[in-house]
């Protein structure tokens, strides 16, 4: 039997880790809804990310979450570059060569950082890695915690830059309609690089975060990956801030149903939803239709 | 019998290409017995099995357009079908291979009942979907043996021949030949029939070949059902050949379901046997890695399916039709499967 406190809790620890998956899916919904790209390589991005915060805590001993400016940055010009390089080309390629171009960036990223790093699982331990917070009954590990906060104040600056800034305003455009967009001035081809930077530095964000709670390891991107996908399909394709709330909605549902169902069978209820979703509901739950 | 060999060799000698590539597969084998080299015959059996998979592949994929990364479900319920028919039922993998092959289908086409209802990259999702659905499965599944996965009992050496177990991969070459060689007539005569022509149209524009009358679902199910069933096949083979399957091996979404999409994206989805030359491009290639680098210096794992992605990215950026699809473009290759045999498309649905 589940005693009320375990629900709360679940609930609880529920929002704190969909919050993380919450950022990871809105950079996927990001590039997903400004190129109509699907990006299979984004879970590789975010575990770059993570590795960032892990070289610089294990050589510097600089704190994970100081490391947040360095790892969106280099993430974001490595975002960059892809997109000009590679993604840039592909643009106009039938769907196959996109995905295939995508797919060949998952091999190289995550199996060439396998063979880089070694294939080893690695922990960040941090001076309050075991801190708690107890409030009455609910136990709030530290990490987390701060995970969450920092998860919404990054969600807020996109928010404000994307409705409140000009280059914001000007990234929906161009997610709206290209050809207009192109037509008012805007160039399609440097937003594109920014939509592919942001999104990409934001899941580096995202992996960062989890790097202060979750285990390291090269392939832990497959993981998150299929977890963006499902959030963003919930959320409704393109939509952003969709993303930031069916992320929630999918930590909770999965920490509530662990306390039912054995983790295996959790990740596939979670896969049977994405599929009835696309059959049923393609807009998701804040899509704009069609 | 008669009319199979009969139709393969008039497929032999109106492509002198096919001719070539038969010869070299059937002595092969036999040079790397005599010359005691199993690194490369083994190379060969990974080459014919992923061959196997990506021509079923293609036709899904190449041929009518619905572009699956979800392969891994046939092949592993392939291997699984072997697998449980061998160790639970006593039943020779002779037989097993093509109630695999069977089996395969019945789920193919059960999952193409809500697939097909997807368009582009739904599909495609949908099908990673469903693959790591049936991997997570297969985990917590008892009676599959869950993760620890299933192993082929030791057999005494008169049962050699029932459950085909031989040391070396000579003799699984040969199976994996010949099982290579029915599906290229199989596959060789759909797409050269008026389903092949129904399969492209559904390819080039799904609503205009609905408009003209072609029943878009039924072919869809026709190209899925034959998909899965050499598909199948190909899984079949991995269990014979390796005794021991586990979710994890068998319904990996990178070295199953992707690699598929190598071989056939590497040779050339838009042509009839891209694929098998995309598979003995990439897999000596990576198998080569494997061996030489990764076996060695096991701190280097992962190294082999980096090469495969930097392959794959160079293809399909450069040469978005395939290495073969490339050289038959220029008409450095040429042959006549579809000229010769192109009949005038007939109305809509009159076979």
């Amino acid at each position: 039997m589940v005693s009320p406190a375990d629900l709360v809790n679940a609930i609880v620890s529920g929002i704190l880790v969909g919050s993380v998956y919450s950022l990871i899916a809105m950079g996927l919904a990001l590039i997903w809804g400004v190129m109509n790209i699907i990006n299979f390589a984004h879970g590789d991005f975010m575990m770059l990310g993570a590795f960032i915060a892990y070289w610089m805590f294990r050589l510097f001993g600089l704190d994970p979450l100081l490391c947040i400016p360095l790892s969106f940055g280099t993430i974001f010009l490595l975002g960059v570059l892809v997109q000009k390089g590679i993604i840039d080309r592909i643009l106009e390629a039938p769907l196959i060569s996109q995905i295939a171009a995508t797919f060949a960036l998952v091999l190289i990223i995550r199996y060439g950082a396998e063979a880089w790093f070694g294939p080893f699982t690695r922990r960040i331990v941090t001076g309050y890695s075991g801190e708690v917070i107890n409030l009455g009954s609910i136990i709030l590990p530290l990490t987390r915690l701060l995970a969450f906060v920092v998860s919404i104040i990054v969600a807020l600056a996109l928010y404000l830059f994307l409705t409140r800034t000009y280059v914001g305003t000007a990234l929906r455009a161009t997610s709206q309609d290209r050809e207009a967009a192109q037509l008012h001035g805007i160039n399609v081809s440097a937003m594109y690089k920014l939509a592919f930077g942001l999104g990409v530095g934001i899941a580096a964000i995202g992996g960062v975060l989890l790097s202060t709670f979750y285990p390291i390891y090269p392939e832990m991107g497959a993981y998150f990956c299929l977890l963006a996908f499902i959030i963003v399909v919930f959320g409704g394709f393109g939509s952003v801030f969709g993303a930031y709330v069916s992320g929630l909605i999918i930590g909770v549902t999965q920490c509530v149903s662990a306390l039912f169902i054995m983790p295996t069978l959790k990740d596939v209820v979670a896969f049977l939803l994405f599929i009835l979703i696309i059959l049923f509901k393609p807009t998701g739950l804040f899509g704009k239709g069609g | 019998m008669m009319s199979t060999l009969l139709e393969y060799i008039n497929m032999v000698r109106r492509s002198p290409i096919i001719l070539a590539i038969s010869i070299v597969l059937l002595i092969l084998p036999i040079i790397f017995q005599y010359l005691n080299l199993p690194f490369p015959a083994n190379m060969l059996f990974l080459a014919l099995m992923y061959a196997i998979a990506a021509m079923a592949w293609n036709l899904l994929t190449g041929y009518t357009g619905q572009l699956s990364i979800g392969h891994a479900i046939f092949f592993g319920i392939g291997a699984y079908t072997t697998m449980i028919l061998m160790l639970y039922y006593k039943i020779t993998p002779w037989i097993g291979i093509v109630i695999s092959g069977f089996m395969a289908m019945i789920v193919g086409l059960a999952l193409g009942v809500p697939l097909f209802r997807l368009r582009s990259h739904w599909f495609t999702l949908a099908t990673i979907a469903s693959a790591e659905i049936f991997r997570l499965v297969f985990m917590v599944w008892p009676y599959v043996g869950g993760s620890a996965g299933l192993q082929a009992p030791i057999v005494a050496p008169e049962e050699k021949l029932y459950y085909i177990q031989y040391a070396g991969p000579f003799i699984y070459c040969y199976i994996a030949l010949a099982i290579l060689a029915i599906e290229l007539i199989v596959l060789h005569r759909i797409v050269n029939s008026k389903i092949g022509y129904y399969l492209q149209a559904i390819r080039e524009d799904e609503n205009a070949a609905a408009v003209l009358g072609v029943n878009v679902f039924k072919y869809k199910m026709i190209a899925m059902a034959y998909s899965a069933f050499f598909t199948g096949l190909a899984g079949a083979l991995y269990t014979i050949r390796f005794r021991f399957v586990d979710p994890f091996a068998v319904f990996d979404l990178i070295t199953i379901s992707v690699y598929i999409v190598v071989a056939g994206i590497i040779g050339g989805i838009y042509s009839f046997i891209g694929p098998l030359i995309g598979a003995f491009i990439f897999l000596p290639i990576t198998e080569y890695v494997r061996v030489e680098i990764v076996a060695r210096f096991p701190r280097y794992y992962g190294l082999h399916v980096c090469v495969v992605g930097i392959i794959l990215l160079i293809i399909s950026m450069l040469l978005p039709e395939g290495i073969y699809g490339f050289l038959e473009k220029k008409g450095i290759i040429k042959h006549k499967f579809f000229e010769e045999e192109s009949r005038v498309v007939g109305g809509p649905e009159n076979e």
